[in-house]
């Protein structure tokens, strides 16, 4: 009996442990008086993770308390269908990402659509960069890679299929009316060590993530595919320069849910810009290669919905819905 | 001579020292909660590093890297209950000796193994890491593939005598980690419509935690209002002279094993002690042991766990690469101070170079002490009744395993994974072979698809290496050895006949 017993409770303080919740802030929208936490749809320790962490300590002055959790998993989609169906007082605000469209382009997308989010602000973006390794002497162009291309194999290294990096280096294939064969990593530090061993021939992912062996002059930048020059590497060309029309790349930006008040996400939007703007969050950016980018609200709207188009048709290009 | 002068009155400073050991204390505590791993604390203490300057922040970063990993086999030895996967391996002795009222022995034996394992790996680190850091390049899909097939020939070897239920549960555990979307082509297997949960994956920490921590408090609950045994005394800390010499047999060399490991970019400590569990059951001296409490099992994964730390540390300190997911977290704390790892730190920052050096070196030491005090400590949970002890150990389960993603999902997993753990033990399957499935299993399917992908559909890749035949041998060796020296010895006798 008394085993029973014993089980019984045990499985009690189980269950009521795990259907517990936490309560949410009612502090309307003074945001001086409330617990905020910023959801990042990734793991800690990776980019988009720094750009949140590195945000939200220079907003932290504007709230009573700012934390920032990960929700990792399923490319993303996990974390922003989580802070797409969170309370709608702001005091719940995700980090949205560029995959917010390609998981919707693709279709493994588990039901998250952007239109679940109402956007405050962009934050920063970041372009594809071809990039080769530093000695190889069939690629001192993109137009020889490009060339190259035409008539042999070359294996462009990405993230992981499906994801930006991988869409950005088919997007460029598709300009340039030429075909690459893309190799699959998770993340993006596989795809370059494999460069640096000589496995692959280039890979397609962001300046910030080879910026290291640029610098150590192992690996060499072609064209980024940016609108302009980045200025780090003001003697690298954009891929436009070179005559293929194509910019690719990821954006990171702050989201709260559909129906939160105007009023509220124009208060968290001061709030953002302010630390956007601030010497620190700059410095902070500035040390990590990263590039901010600030777009307000309905700005950045039009442009999730415009690239939400323009993945879509690449990927049915390209053949590669799942869902 | 100069610069150990500089590093001790400029880098190395008492302050240092201090954060070391908060690094060190907060990283053997972090490691032994179920659920925190390693990797999260250097993720979550990093925004701590962004006031310090380099040299503080990294050297806290590698204190709390180092205690971590041996934290964990706190927890696995006394409560079965591995802190980080790195200490899976460890739980599978250290737990039978605890019982056997043998807790403080076995811890003892773990933290002087983790230290000697973590010192050789310094060694390498200060004295070839050049050398050794272009091993990392050489690794593409081909050679991770037959790596991870290596990895699970090793089910054999910690299944104990159950080898065709071992067999079946790694396979089982291979089986549960291709659910979610697949990383090579994005197609979506085993989900219910829709339902992002599966999509992402089943991840293997929740289901460690099910399979060896809350399977083991649900066996606690049979017996939870039995007379409690007598206080059980903590002895023989400081290992005896036998202990020494197994730990000076073993775990030198799983330290050097788990050094490469570490320098591999992608395998990190949890491989480097299912590897050292392996090899220390080949040199024992009492392999009849294993499974029923050995020593020198517990050697083995120790010394090759926190090999794994300077060893990782070796290809992002020369090349800028990481050799494991906490070491990509630490270029990230890097490149916040505004330095570039890679080969150029060497010219432009030696004093920061070697003050790691000298760090990691410290970092271990004080991980030792802080061990070897803290025993009696730790081990005073063995005295806390198991009324009390396991709906605690119950609450940890389920905060350990959300705090993972912050995923109530995460929890279902875990007490599935529980109450299947706790019919496995009735019929005898050993669990750890799952793990082994969930963490190699998606590693070899993943390299072997993007092998072939890269070389066009062409398998010679997988033979195309010197590493590819180091690791054939190896597998071959670990798969038919037996038969091999069977085979031999028949030969040999006949030859000896004639």
């Amino acid at each position: 009996m008394k085993k029973i017993i014993a089980l019984i409770l045990a499985l009690v303080m189980v269950m009521s442990m795990t259907a517990c919740s936490g309560g949410g802030a009612s502090a309307g929208s003074d945001f001086s008086k409330m617990n905020v936490t910023c959801v990042v749809p990734y793991d800690a320790g990776g980019g988009t993770d720094a750009v949140m962490r590195g945000l939200a300590d220079a907003a932290k002055d504007s709230f009573k308390a700012i934390t920032v959790e990960n929700r990792s998993g399923a490319g993303g989609a996990t974390g922003m269908l989580y802070g797409a169906n969170a309370k709608n007082d702001g005091s719940i605000i995700t980090m949205v990402t560029v995959e917010l469209t390609t998981l919707e382009a693709m279709g493994n997308n588990a039901g998250l659509t952007y239109s679940q989010f109402k956007p405050i602000m962009m934050v920063n973006s970041a372009a594809s960069a071809i990039t080769v390794k530093a000695d190889d002497d069939r690629f001192n162009t993109l137009e020889d890679f490009i060339e190259y291309s035409k008539s042999n194999e070359v294996q462009v290294g990405n993230s992981g299929i499906g994801a930006i990096w991988h869409l950005a280096a088919a997007g460029l294939a598709k300009v340039a009316g030429t075909e690459f064969k893309h190799v699959g990593y998770d993340g993006a530090n596989g795809a370059i060590t494999d460069l640096l061993g000589g496995h692959i021939d280039a890979v397609a992912v962001s300046y910030a993530e080879v910026n290291s062996f640029v610098q150590s002059g192992d690996l060499k930048v072609l064209a980024v595919m940016a609108n302009d020059r980045l200025e780090a590497i003001p003697d690298v060309p954009t891929a436009k320069e070179c005559g293929y029309d194509a910019v690719l790349g990821t954006w990171r930006g702050l989201a709260v849910p559909a129906s939160t008040p105007d009023e509220t996400v124009a208060k968290l939007y001061e709030i953002f810009s302010n630390a956007a703007n601030s010497d620190a969050f700059k410095e902070f950016m500035t040390n990590t290669n990263n590039v901010i980018d600030i777009m307000d609200g309905a700005s950045f709207n039009a442009l999730i919905a415009d690239q939400l188009e323009m993945y879509t048709g690449l990927v049915a290009d390209l053949g590669l819905k799942v869902g | 001579m100069d610069m150990l002068v500089e590093i001790f009155t400029t880098s190395l400073t008492p302050v240092v020292f201090l954060y070391m050991l908060i690094g060190v204390i907060s990283g053997i505590c972090i490691g032994a909660l179920p659920g925190l791993t390693a990797t999260m604390g250097v993720a979550l203490l990093l925004p701590m590093t962004f006031g310090m300057d380099a040299a503080q922040g990294i050297l806290m970063l590698l204190g709390i890297y180092v205690g971590a990993i041996y934290g964990g086999s706190i927890s696995a030895v006394l409560l079965h209950t591995p802190g980080t996967p790195a200490s899976a391996a460890t739980a599978i002795e250290g737990y039978k000796l605890s019982q056997r009222g043998e807790a403080g022995r076995a811890l003892g034996v773990a933290t002087l193994g983790s230290y000697i394992g973590g010192v050789i790996s310094v060694l390498l680190l200060v004295t070839i890491s050049p050398q050794l850091a272009k091993l990392a390049l050489k690794f593409s899909s081909a050679e991770f593939f037959l790596l991870a097939v290596f990895g699970l020939c090793i089910i054999g070897s910690i299944s104990g005598d159950n080898v065709e239920k071992g067999l079946m549960c790694g396979c089982a555990g291979i089986l549960v980690a291709t659910i979610g979307i697949d990383s090579v082509t994005s197609y979506i297997r085993f989900c219910p419509e829709g339902n992002y949960n599966f999509m992402g994956g089943i991840s293997y920490i929740p289901i460690m935690i099910g399979l060896f921590a809350m399977s083991q408090a649900f066996e606690n609950i049979e017996d939870i209002f039995a007379e409690e045994k007598e206080q059980i005394k903590v002895t023989n800390i400081i290992p005896k002279k036998e202990d020494l010499k197994a730990l000076l047999r073993i775990s030198p060399i799983t330290g050097l094993i788990g050094t490469m490991i570490g320098i591999i970019p992608g395998a990190g400590a949890d491989i480097g002690a299912f590897v050292g569990y392996n090899v220390a059951k080949g040199m024992a001296k009492e392999p009849e042991k294993f499974g029923e409490g050995s020593i020198e099992g517990i050697c083995g994964p120790e010394g090759g766990n926190n090999g794994v730390t300077g060893g990782a540390l070796i290809p992002m300190l020369t090349l800028g690469v990481p050799g494991d997911a906490v070491t990509a977290i630490m270029i990230g704390a890097l490149t916040i101070q505004g330095l570039t790892p890679g080969p150029m730190l060497f010219e432009t920052n030696k004093v920061l170079v070697y003050t790691i050096f000298i760090g990691m070196f410290i970092a271990n030491t004080l991980m030792c002490i802080c061990g070897f005090a803290g025993i009696r400590v730790f081990s005073k949970v063995l005295s806390v009744p198991k009324v009390i002890l396991t709906p605690i150990i119950f609450a940890l389960c389920i905060i350990g395993s959300f705090a993972m993603k912050n995923s109530l999902f995460d929890v279902w997993v875990m007490l599935i994974a529980g109450v299947v753990g706790y019919f496995m033990s009735k019929a005898k399957v050993p669990t750890s072979p799952a793990i082994l499935g969930l963490i190699l299993g998606p590693m070899a399917e993943k390299n072997f698809r993007t092998a072939l992908l890269k070389s066009g559909g062409d398998p010679t890749v997988f033979f195309s290496t010197v590493i590819c035949w180091f690791f054939i041998i190896l597998i071959v060796g670990t798969l038919f050895g037996g038969q091999l020296k069977e085979f031999a010895g028949k030969i040999f006798k006949k030859k000896a006949a004639k």
